[in-house]
């Protein structure tokens, strides 16, 4: 019998846990139980599950090589009292493939690429088997913050956010520890991506220097962007999700709302984390080093939409922001050029909200899907399925990829669910946790994300 | 007002309240220790006044009442009580301090002492990581106390660093897999006191840590693991490894 603790979960990225989840028989020894129970018995985890996540894990022992020390050092290296640590995947981006009836999603909590068949739906109890796992060294995949599928040739194209600052790109089929086809540098914080067919064109959005990038779509390695959107004036910051109009020849992005003011024109300023190599580049964002002391903002999330050739410091041709928006840490976005409709996933509503093509200012969203029966969770990715008249979206905080309706509102509970955890598993969200503290009064663990 | 890339946190035990910086609105957010949900910060220390630039992490004096805030080539230091747009009452930083790239600090009270952790400035940019430790209350372009620094400490790349005054120790994350600890008596190329999760163990690549001296604990957050680890280490909470006296 398994049997497993509940962390508590506290504030916007602030993540307090008092108890340690993952133990089977550990102690909980100054943290305070939030729940603790026993699955029914008749629960099992998918033995095959249990492997790839188990493999998932061993993968990530991957350590910087250090001069060994010597006896003069007294060396602890026993294992931990406790970790807290989620023993399954977090699903972070989607796309979903309906010319193949596939399901793609990024884990990036145990650095993997999973394809699912679209019609799976497992119950609460139960583990999706994915029929492919593309995972390993050679993939380069770390923190895929976003996915796209090409709807010709079914490659999968994912952007990394941090670790890696590489674009992966592998064929359609791909699975194991594969290396991707094409691998292309990118700038620090890169998010989001959206690629226009008719232009041969990859946008990517990078949070850290609030910009967009434009690549060819086929760009690898070390090739410049073709263009740069970043300025004072753009309206981004902190930008996430992007999705494409492109019968409107417009892009849209998902601003958090945090931004400061970068310029080329003044001393670059040493010794805070920069642009890196890629300063030399044509079209690569001003770093930190060109950041601007005190410039600092936080105009609040937004959809700020561009022209598709937009560059340079540009101005949006329209910005939704207000009060009637719901936004959120707005975080996914995609676009329906039939039914003119931009889908968002709305991170902290939680809710997947839909605004007409042509909404501008403080609009409120045309449908709000949200509520207890939807199963959504810090939904932080949405795909659209025009051949099959549905919507996905990946539930960062729900261990789940969940499909609906593509015209479902309210409180409706999910057409299918693609699950990496029975839904009883306590979702940790913590993904690449750079700091904690401890709260001595509550005799609590604080980790940001 | 936070965003889903905070690198850095600190607790202030003496107002019950939640430091954090936002990076990408050149801010610190200041919550109650109770918050939960939603809630706006009690105090933002934010524009024009600030030079807050690229902040990652920071530090809380909570005898003291200040907030330490490393950035690059100088450690800004702001009154705890500060709100909105306000300069830093201290800024340490200049050629003769030695250090550019700060990214991390920490404050011994007892001691009057900060460590620093930071890479030796130098022509190249490819200067040594070190622990860079100061007065606590130095300003403007002043020399180290001390600096451990050097081959033989096996610094790398520096994440998060705390002191235990009562046993003159400082500790800090290692990217080579685990957690480093010196007196914050040493200096020079020396090899750390103690390890703690390795090397060899299970870390992999560990950023944040706290210390919870009441339960001996050690708690360290590792990017590559997604994970925090609680190491139980009464062996080092009962060390004293300070000429000075701690309280």
């Amino acid at each position: 019998m398994t049997r497993y603790f509940f962390a508590a979960l506290v504030g916007a990225s602030l993540m307090v846990s008092q108890v340690h989840p993952d133990a089977v028989g550990a102690r909980a020894i100054h943290g305070r139980l939030v729940r603790y129970e026993a699955l029914p018995p008749d629960v099992c985890v998918w033995p095959a599950a249990v492997q790839w996540a188990e493999q998932a894990a061993g993968r990530q022992g991957r350590r910087a090589q250090a001069l060994p020390l010597d006896d003069q050092t007294k060396i602890f290296q026993g294992p931990p009292a406790r970790k807290i640590q989620d023993r399954y995947p977090a699903f972070a981006a989607v796309s979903v493939d309906p010319a193949r009836d596939e399901v793609i999603v990024t884990d990036e909590n145990m650095f993997q690429v999973f394809a699912f068949n679209r019609l799976d739906d497992t119950p609460a109890s139960g583990i999706t088997t994915p029929k492919r796992v593309i995972a390993g060294e050679n993939t380069l995949i770390e923190f895929e913050s976003g996915v796209h599928v090409d709807p010709a040739t079914g490659d999968i194209f994912a952007p990394n956010n941090d670790t890696v600052d590489t674009l992966v790109v592998f064929k359609h089929g791909s699975n194991g520890d594969s290396a991707p086809v094409r691998a292309l540098k990118t700038p620090h914080g890169t998010f989001g991506i959206a690629v226009d067919d008719r232009r041969n064109e990859m946008f990517l959005t990078t949070q850290h220097d609030a910009t967009v990038v434009v690549f060819k779509k086929d760009a690898n390695g070390d090739e410049a962007p073709l263009r740069l959107l970043q300025g004072d004036d753009t309206g981004l910051g902190d930008p996430h999700g992007i999705a494409i109009d492109p019968k409107k020849d417009v892009f849209y992005v998902a601003n958090y709302g945090s931004h400061a003011l970068r310029r080329s024109d003044r001393e670059i300023r040493t010794g805070v984390p920069g642009s890196g190599k890629g300063r030399d580049k044509a079209n690569w964002p001003y770093g930190r080093e060109y950041a601007v002391p005190g410039s600092g903002v936080h105009d609040g999330p937004s959809i700020s939409i561009h022209a598709i050739t937009a560059k340079g410091n540009d101005k949006p041709l329209h910005v939704i922001k207000g009060s009637k928006t719901q936004l959120n840490w707005p975080t996914g976005l995609a676009f329906d050029p039939d039914r003119r409709e931009l889908f968002v996933a709305n991170d902290m509503g939680p809710s997947i909200l839909v605004f007409d093509a042509d909404a501008v200012g403080n609009a409120a969203p045309k449908r709000v899907l949200k509520g207890t029966r939807t199963g959504l969770a810090h939904p932080t990715s949405v795909s659209l399925d025009a051949k099959n008249g549905e919507l996905w979206v990946a539930n960062f905080g729900g261990h789940s990829a969940t499909a609906y309706k593509i015209d479902a509102s309210g409180d409706t509970p999910p057409l299918r669910t693609i699950r990496s955890a029975p839904a009883s598993a306590p979702s940790l969200m913590i993904g690449n946790p750079g700091a904690l503290t401890y709260d001595s009064k509550r005799e609590e663990i604080l980790v940001p994300n | 007002m936070l965003g889903r890339t905070m690198h850095g946190i600190d607790y202030d035990e003496a107002r019950d309240e939640i430091v954090v910086p936002q990076q990408f609105g050149q801010a610190i957010l200041i919550f109650k220790g109770s918050a939960s949900g939603e809630q706006r910060p009690v105090r933002v220390i934010q524009g024009s006044k600030t030079m807050l630039t690229a902040l990652d992490r920071l530090a809380v004096d909570s005898v003291n009442h200040e907030i330490y805030v490393p950035e690059g080539d100088v450690v800004l230091v702001f009154d705890l009580l500060a709100n909105g747009n306000v300069a830093p009452k201290r800024v340490l930083g200049g050629p003769e301090t030695g250090f550019t790239a700060a990214g991390a600090v920490a404050i011994d009270p007892t001691r009057n002492i900060i460590v620093v952790g930071a890479q030796a400035r130098s022509a190249d940019g490819r200067g040594l990581p070190q622990l860079a430790i100061f007065d606590r209350t130095a300003s403007g372009n002043v020399k180290p106390k001390r600096v451990i620094t050097g081959l033989k400490s096996r610094l790398n790349d520096t994440g998060n660093i705390r002191v235990y005054p009562q046993g003159g120790l400082v500790f800090t994350t290692q990217q080579t897999g685990y957690v480093a600890v010196w007196s914050l008596d040493d200096n020079g190329d020396v090899p750390p006191r103690f390890t703690v999760g390795g090397p060899n163990g299970l870390l992999q690549k560990p950023r944040g840590l706290d210390l919870d001296p009441k339960h001996n604990a050690v708690i360290v957050s590792d990017k590559q693991l997604n994970a925090v680890l609680t190491y139980e280490m009464p062996q080092l909470f009962q060390t004293n490894t300070s000429q000075q006296a701690g309280k």
